[in-house]
């Protein structure tokens, strides 16, 4: 029961028009674990992430939440099911403070008053519990904040929301090189608190010091998903850039049809 | 200062009558704290009692900040610390293979401080180093890290060359029970044990409210003590050590995961066998034999007030923590004399190492303020 997945997806394929974007693709996502989704530009590694979460709907292929096999058909069902998303462009509103960032959409209190002291509590709570302390008040509004600070709460809202699957695009990209170590310190003691965690990174250093596992797609294939500890820099900038590196990834191209 | 530092903000009023000082010279203290940008003082927002309200004593975070580093087996983890306890900024990262050698993780530990020291802006005064495993601590020198595969390793000294400031290294589960016992569950408890499971097991004792340190600090290896007449072996050389009935490759065994798992899939698995008790009881039934027979002797031998479990033991679900409280109760002889001693799950999680180094740290560092 406990080892097996919390998420996995098996012989996905997505077409935009005549393009075939993703290929049979199988993925799973372990709770606990950071596996960390690498690609080259064009190898379907948003369009992986924003197919799970319900944002482009599937051509043909299962997916499977723990132990049930699930339709996601939009984002809703995607959030009720437990799985959210953070995207690379921070999908905060900056005139927003952190509380209500944190609980846009989903509120709480009554129809005509909002309850605003339980969510600010529930809000202070969440931060503390992933020992954010940069933050000085919850009532700051986003635009004042850093870049590293906003990925933080865009992460520490999916804790909020209880989440059990975590999908972070490229978290890092617009930041610097000590605000990308604090938000992957985040990532990875969301792991340890038990969610599985799906990290888009382009960065092989990034990967290597907070990943699990590591799956990397190739032209819409999926050629490899492997423990961190088993793999080599070496072989993933290989299973990246040629869909092979030794044993590991796709056959010998004499075998494959394409 | 050190009742700032450990307790936080208090009133003017507040810290006269805990120091027993006249009100005059703490005024006198105060001011001159505040002129040195230690404290800062506000009126206070909430009022007690009539007349003008005692000032607000708060310290400042940035006023005396020291690097914190908590070596694991499978990672790193930094954190730059200010005064009052406050977590300013954070890194970490696994460690594979090459990584895990000594000197990578000097060379890793030096590069990040930098990072961090830079885009917070702040001077660190002092580093304090949790390590697992014996450390000596007159100059830092790792004897044994079995796990990381380190011996005679002059960590403190390599440490201190490379960061250009003082060092200390403490053993985890040392460093572990100073956190527990300055900001965590056994916070104003004289005697108290802290026993963990990170990768191994490991124990560190307040005894009338200071670390017993053992000769030369060599202490902790609380995981080491035989409790299963040929038993499984140990990579400490014995057989049947504690650790190997109730560390993290028995908690993978009675969890049906693979040895080895992710901290983050034991974690999940225990998780969600708290929401069906009986199952848990079941399934965690042997581990929980184990770790109720590891406290009774552990009671018995050092009478402390409460037992904290820190690591992987807080994500224990919380009714057979409630069991092996009771167990040990009955079985333990001084448990009873004591009126039941408690045992409760660590409140700082997989931060208590970190905070025990940045405690370290902060020793001579509040000394010299």
């Amino acid at each position: 029961m406990s080892s097996d997945p919390i998420l996995e997806i098996k012989g996905l394929n997505k077409s935009f028009g005549p393009v075939h974007v993703l290929h049979d693709v199988d993925f799973t996502v372990r709770a606990g674990e950071v596996t960390a989704l690498v690609g080259d530009n064009g190898a379907g590694k948003s369009t992986l992430v924003k197919c799970i979460a319900g944002i482009y709907g599937h051509d043909s292929g299962t997916v499977t939440f723990q132990g049930n096999e699930v339709h996601i058909r939009g984002p809703k069902d995607a959030a009720q099911l437990g799985i959210e998303v953070v995207y690379q462009d921070l999908a905060l509103a900056d005139n927003l403070d952190i509380v209500q960032n944190m609980f846009l959409g989903r509120e709480r209190g009554s129809r005509w008053m909002l309850d605003e002291a339980a969510m600010e509590k529930a809000a202070r709570e969440t931060l503390a519990s992933l020992s954010v302390r940069t933050v000085k008040s919850v009532r700051t509004p986003v635009a004042s904040l850093s870049g590293g600070q906003r990925q933080t709460v865009a992460i520490a809202k999916a804790v909020l929301w209880n989440s059990k699957v975590v999908l972070l695009d490229e978290p890092t990209a617009a930041l610097g090189v000590a605000q990308t170590r604090q938000v992957l310190d985040l990532v990875r003691r969301l792991a340890e608190q038990g969610l599985g965690v799906v990290l888009i990174s382009h960065n092989m250093a990034d990967v290597f010091e907070v990943a699990d596992r590591i799956a990397t797609l190739y032209l819409g294939r999926m050629v490899a998903q492997v423990p961190t500890k088993e793999v080599t820099n070496t072989q993933v900038v290989e299973l990246i850039t040629a869909g092979r590196s030794g044993e590991l990834g796709l056959a010998r191209p004499d075998t494959v049809t394409i | 200062m050190r009742r700032l530092h450990i307790d936080g903000p208090c009133t003017r009023a507040a810290l006269t009558t805990e120091l027993g000082l006249n009100r005059s010279t703490i005024k006198a203290l105060v001011d001159g704290l505040a002129e040195a940008g230690v404290v800062e003082e506000r009126v206070p927002l909430q009022r007690s009692g009539a007349g003008r309200p005692s000032l607000l004593v708060l310290p400042q975070p940035h006023a005396a900040v020291v690097l914190a580093i908590d070596i694991r087996v499978e990672g790193v983890a930094i954190a730059l610390v200010g005064l009052g306890g406050q977590i300013l900024g954070r890194n970490s990262w696994n460690l594979y293979g090459r990584a895990s050698q000594p000197d990578e993780v000097v060379a890793h530990i030096v590069d990040s401080t930098r990072w961090l020291v830079g885009e917070l802006s702040v001077e660190t005064a002092a580093v304090g180093v949790s390590v697992p495993g014996v450390v000596r601590r007159s100059d830092g020198l790792v004897h044994e890290a079995p796990n990381l595969h380190w011996t005679d390793v002059p960590l403190g000294e390599w440490l201190s060359t490379g960061l250009g400031m003082p060092v200390r290294l403490g053993n985890d589960a040392e460093l572990g029970a100073l956190a527990e016992h300055v900001r965590g569950a056994a916070r104003g408890a004289s005697d108290a044990v802290y026993v963990s499971a990170d990768f191994g097991v490991g124990g560190g004792v307040i005894s009338e409210g200071s670390p017993m340190r053992g000769t030369s600090g060599y202490f902790g290896e609380i995981g080491h003590m035989v409790v299963k007449p040929g038993g499984r072996p140990c990579y400490c050389g014995s057989h049947g050590c504690w650790e190997t009935e109730i560390g993290e490759a028995a908690m993978c065994r009675a969890l049906d995961l693979p040895e080895g798992s992710p901290r983050g899939a034991i974690v999940a698995a225990l998780k969600e066998l708290s929401a069906h008790s009986a199952l848990a009881r079941e399934q965690l039934a042997e581990l929980v034999d184990w770790l109720a027979l590891g406290l009774v002797n552990v009671v018995n031998m050092l009478g402390p007030e409460l037992v904290v479990l820190g690591d992987l033991f807080t994500s224990l679900p919380a009714a057979l923590i409630a069991d092996v409280g009771r167990e040990v109760r009955t079985r333990s002889l001084v448990s009873r004399a004591v009126g039941g001693t408690r045992i409760v799950p660590s409140v700082l999680g997989g931060d208590a190492k970190l905070i025990g180094a940045a405690e370290l740290a902060f020793e001579p560092v509040l000394g010299t303020m």
